[in-house]
């Protein structure tokens, strides 16, 4: 029965491919752009972001139009209390998501860095929307399966979009903290003075100043000649000092605390690495992650967007650790990253101690070090999205930007200079760039990083394991005693075991087994000419193979008793589960 | 094992009772501990507390007792933690029968202020799986917890654990008379095994292992037994990544974690003192340089140094000749994380450790195991030895195979006669101890009206005590409360000059600075100084 609803569903899928071959022609009201689907089921504008409830609302219209393609779950709860959701994007039909490869994908873990949900969940879109429509989306949903996380803290997001914050606010979720040591928590955040959801800065009229108006932009300060007094003095972030210590705005409602420096690999303290929590996965979120990963060592390669700054980044966080990034598991990373830098012009591929700065207990680390799944941390946005030229540092120029702003946005991104009275420091303005600019996307530059990324993404995922029995031969020993010989395949770029996983023996042995007949030995076959072998004493029909490297091969045999027919399966943990009869 | 096998251990096990170096009534198991906390929280309502943390993977409560009265969590605090390791169940008696001692002197008035200014939270074992195995029908000294663990990283779980092939409802050692064996018995003494040591011209006869098969017939004997993660190899400083029993990662465990979350909540906790193998309190840890400057550093910082080597000196006082062996930590444990990561002074003592007495000659191979059977028989500890018996083994047909050795803890854990001293001891140590705590007083409040209503007023804030309000490494944890000095004027006042509040640094011992501040106006200003660690003081100043 099963058999023949797999076949009605294959049937089908067929018919629907021929239907989209037919695409010189308008659908409805619409005409195919190429790459995107032209009257998707599920309508998403993909130039504006979305709140928790607002992305909620599109996973439950992609699990309603696809139920076989998409499940929705929670795997946890945030500090506040929130779910935290995780969408499994796949192929149910042809078998368990277990048994195929997997491929994590994390956005926001920086909750202020926002735009990585809205990548996720184009990402999960676009694999729905295309299935059955596109071959080599078709074949991924076939063959891999991608946990896809969009929100790694709700909490933030929350924060980031409902109160008032800095571009910079909430970097970390909601636990507020006593960040100035006081014995209080967050007696003394941002006041959002003008009331605009937007903390933007002080300045105030001062003769003896040190900044001045740039002439050629008015909402522009610039620094006063070294000989020279300015018109301005600059008071900071908005806000006061609500605790009287002598300092404004320096125990903030979302306490200092990093998601990405709660991790399991090379951990420090907060005193080492700033931004760590209590102790590696202290964070009911990082938890929550860790919980489901561990549970799934089906995960072979993993995605986590930041921003930003344009970069593809892999590890290690701490030049300690570039002893464990083995040579075969770089040139992966190198092959994959290098792809990157051609599909998305402006970033580079970088190590993070090297080109970035150190990290110590970040997530990728744990996920290589201590999982063995291939991680790229992308850092989306740069500045050299402004003008399609290289900037100086991560956020550009300013004044790039402020043209940028005035040319592009028409000035939507700045909160003009406007007075204010404020209790401390009398009569001042404020006034500077809106907490949605810099770091995140401009809404009409959203969708193209949005593709820009998941196509790299979906080269990763497309190059995780994929076992094929590519070989699989009988030969009479006489005497009743028959030789069976299989070739196992990995024709995809990534192991089923990175370097690092064989040393440490991360995750279980490839299993592949022969059912039929008695097995009376069962062997590795080392080099086939020349007839090494290792032969396995223990349990012979099950051989255990401790990696299938990425575009290679491995061969087994075994010596059976009696018998006809034979099934040979193979059972790997990242690579998935695959058999063959004889 | 079968169910013969279980029954002979078990009877093994009943005739044993009451003859044994290791006799299971000297000691407590996991319920009776907890419920021995329970009952002296219901005896001693007024100044005892009790609280479970977390249950373990085998479904035993871990939990903690709170000494002290009032407000327990403004008072600094020490934390006793006993049961380090599993097999060390002499570190869990000592830490509930501390409780139990101080609790009984309740009505000595010395005893009851003490506990007016200090609280005690009393953690008799981290590990309570692992000391479970003292109690069941076959014993051994487990080290892990009860979580499912490939302990060998094969993908397999519990496929090659001991076995009791002697049936005495212990496991021991084995040893197989084999040439290409690496180990021989030691010349002072046949019953002890010792390594070979081929320059100086001896050669190994026999193959040593522990007591049990190659059930998965891989070659190595009992490598993947039934039990988990090792708690003190489980917390995250020096985490020993994929080693046997130190967990997939750092602070993996329910016991480690519940514990860092309880002490991290703990505010006021100002030392650790626990009951296992690492000792800096018969000798003091020296000075690295190198190592305490490093960017992660691996040494203790200078002055913390200064402090251990006087709280070592006092715990010498106290132990004099008794005091145990000296140790200084191993990779994950409970003992640096206390001091490295969670920032407190850290003090550990085994407690007891077998006099090193025996005189061998000076070019014999060293064994502990030698001096401890000689000093075992020296003061008549019956049953420290298992006498090598001959048993057939189906790993090695054809070979002499003896299953012996010394008992299992009884090398770790002090004869029963000698617990009540070394009680008493620690117990005085420890008051010791909590007498030198850190305190913010403050002292000297001067006023002085300097006209129009403007009043200067100033004050010294001291620590009076032996210990610095933290250690130089809890100086930069963001998780150890700072001193702070808050004035709150009255409705009215104005502060014209000074701090309104001030978070210091460490105050040394027995230190203190002056602040003053001018204020505007009459009333009565509240002056309020202290932390969790310390304690707080306060002064209502009237102007």
């Amino acid at each position: 029965m099963k058999r023949i609803i797999f076949l009605i569903y294959t049937v089908l899928i067929t018919i629907s491919v021929s239907a989209q071959n037919i695409d010189g022609r308008a659908v409805e009201n619409f005409f195919k752009a190429p790459g995107t689907p032209v009257n998707p089921k599920v309508e998403v504008s993909w130039n504006r972001y979305y709140t928790n409830d607002g992305l909620l609302d599109i996973y439950n219209r992609m699990v309603r139009a696809y139920p076989d393609l998409v499940k929705l779950e929670s795997i946890g709860k945030s500090y506040e209390n929130r779910n935290i959701w995780l969408l499994t994007v796949t192929n149910q039909k042809n078998k368990p998501h277990r048994e195929k490869p997997g491929f994590w994908i994390d956005g926001a873990i920086h909750s202020n860095e926002i735009q990585g949900s809205e990548i996720s969940v184009y990402t999960a879109w676009y694999l729905t929307e295309n299935y059955g429509k596109n071959d080599f989306i078709t074949q991924l949903m076939d063959e891999k399966v991608f946990y896809i996380m969009p929100v790694s803290s709700p909490d933030g997001r929350e924060f980031y979009m409902n109160r008032p914050g800095t571009v910079n606010s909430s970097r970390s979720g909601a636990i507020p903290l006593d960040d100035d040591g006081d014995g209080l928590a967050a007696e003394d955040g941002f006041n959002d003075l003008n009331g605009d959801g937007h903390i933007t800065m002080m300045r105030r009229r001062n003769p003896y100043g040190q900044w001045k108006t740039d002439p050629s932009d008015q909402r522009r300060l610039v620094r006063a000649e070294a000989d020279e007094f300015g018109e301005w003095e600059m008071l900071g972030f908005e806000g006061m000092d609500a605790d009287n210590d002598g300092r404004a705005s320096e125990d903030r409602a979302d306490g200092y605390y990093d998601p990405n420096r709660d991790w399991g690999w090379n951990w420090q303290p907060d005193y080492v690495q700033r931004g760590a929590y209590r102790y590696p996965f202290s964070l009911p979120e990082s938890m929550a992650v860790r919980d489901f990963v561990m549970n799934h060592p089906n995960i072979a390669g993993a995605q986590s967007y930041h921003n930003t700054g344009g970069m593809l980044l892999r590890g290690p966080g701490s030049n300690d650790d570039s002893k464990f990034y083995l040579r075969e598991d770089v040139r992966v990373y190198d092959h994959l990253g290098e792809l990157g830098e051609k599909l998305i012009p402006g970033y580079n591929y970088y190590i993070i101690h090297e080109d970035l700065y150190t990290v110590y207990g970040g997530l990728i680390d744990w996920f290589h070090l201590m999982r063995g799944i291939f991680t790229f941390s992308n850092e989306l946005f740069t500045s050299y999205f402004y003008f399609n030229q290289q900037s100086d540092g991560w956020f550009g120029r300013q004044e790039e930007a402020m043209e940028f702003d005035r040319f592009l946005l028409f000035e939507d991104a700045f909160v003009p200079w406007q007075e204010y009275d404020h209790p401390q420091y009398g009569k001042i303005e404020i006034g500077g760039f809106k907490k949605n600019f810099g770091r995140i996307n401009p809404g009409f530059l959203l969708e193209n990083e949005a593709h820009r990324n998941m196509a790299f993404t979906l080269h990763h995922a497309y190059h995780t394991p994929h076992l094929e029995i590519t070989e699989l031969t009988s030969k009479d020993l006489g005497g009743g005693l028959r030789e069976i010989t299989a070739q196992v395949t990995n024709s995809r770029l990534i192991p089923t075991h990175a370097g690092i996983d064989n040393r440490y023996k991360i995750t279980r042995p490839n299993y592949i087994t022969l059912e039929g007949g008695n097995v009376v030995a069962g062997m590795i076959i080392k080099n086939r000419d020349l007839n090494v072998v290792e032969e396995q004493l223990i349990n012979p029909a099950t051989i255990e193979v401790d990696n299938i490297p990425g575009m290679n091969s491995v061969l087994v045999k075994w010596v059976v008793d009696g018998g006809r027919r034979f099934t040979v399966t193979v059972d790997s943990a990242k690579g998935g589960r695959i058999s063959k009869e004889l | 094992m079968n169910k013969t096998k279980r029954i002979i251990a078990i009877f093994f096990v009943l005739w044993m009772a009451g003859v044994s170096a290791i006799n299971a009534n000297e000691f407590t198991d996991a319920k009776a501990s907890q419920d021995k906390l329970k009952s002296l929280a219901g005896q001693y309502p007024d100044f005892a507390k009790y609280e479970v943390l977390t249950s373990t993977p085998a479904g035993n409560n871990l939990g903690v007792l709170t000494l002290g009265r009032g407000n327990a969590a403004e008072k600094p605090a020490i934390a006793l933690v006993g049961g380090i390791e599993g097999p060390h169940l002499f570190g869990t008696k000592l830490a509930i029968e501390f409780a139990e001692k101080v609790l009984g002197q309740t009505g000595n008035k010395q005893i009851s202020a003490l506990l007016d200014s200090v609280c005690f939270y009393v953690i008799p074992s981290i590990n309570p799986d692992a000391a479970q195995s003292y109690f069941t029908s076959l014993r051994y000294e487990r080290r892990g917890n009860g979580s499912p663990t490939d302990l060998d990283r094969d993908g397999r779980i519990a496929e090659d654990g001991y076995d009791d092939l002697n049936r005495d409802g212990l496991i021991s050692m084995m040893r197989i008379a084999d040439p290409t064996g690496k180990w021989m018995p030691h010349p002072a003494d046949e019953r002890i095994m010792v390594e070979a040591r081929p320059a100086q011209g001896e050669t190994g006869s026999y193959l040593y292992l522990t007591e049990g098969i190659d059930n998965d017939k891989d070659e190595s004997f009992n490598e993947d037994g039934d039990e988990g993660v090792i708690i003190n190899r489980n917390f995250a400083f020096k985490h020993p990544f994929f080693t046997t029993g130190s967990g997939e990662h750092a602070m993996s465990e329910v016991e480690t974690r519940a514990i860092a979350d309880f002490l991290y909540d703990a505010k006021n906790v100002f030392a650790v003192v626990s009951f296992g193998p690492a000792n800096n309190l018969s000798k003091p840890l020296s000075y690295n340089e190198r190592e305490a400057s490093a960017r992660i550093h691996t040494g203790w910082k200078k002055d913390d140094i200064t402090l251990n080597e006087q709280i070592s000196h006092l715990y010498n006082k106290h132990l004099g000749k008794m005091a145990p062996a000296e140790q200084s930590g191993s990779d994950g444990d409970f003992f640096q994380w206390a001091y490295f990561h969670y920032g407190r002074f850290s003090f550990s003592t085994p407690g007891w450790t077998f006099p090193d007495t025996a005189k061998t000659d000076k070019d014999a191979p060293k064994s502990q195991e030698l001096n401890f059977l000689k000093w075992a028989e020296a003061n008549k500890i019956e049953n420290a030895f298992i006498p090598w018996t001959a048993i057939d083994h189906p790993d090695f047909p054809n070979k002499k195979v003896e299953v012996g050795g010394l008992a299992p803890f009884a090398m770790i854990n002090p004869p029963a006669n000698m617990h009540d001293t070394i009680i008493d001891i620690h117990t005085n140590f420890l008051l010791d101890l909590a007498r030198m705590r850190p305190r913010i007083e403050i002292r000297d409040v001067k006023t002085e009206h300097i006209g129009r209503g403007l009043y200067r007023v100033t004050a010294e804030i001291a620590n009076p005590g032996d210990f610095p309000t933290a250690s130089q490494t809890g100086e930069m944890v963001r998780w150890m409360q700072k001193t702070v000095v808050r004035l709150t004027p009255a409705r009215g006042q104005e502060i014209i000059s000074g701090n309104v509040v001030e978070v210091f640094g460490a105050m040394g011992p027995r230190s203190s600075v002056k602040r003053s501040w001018i204020i505007k106006g009459d009333g009565t200003i509240m002056l309020r100084a202290g932390g969790e660690p310390t304690g707080f003081d306060q002064k209502d100043i009237s102007l």
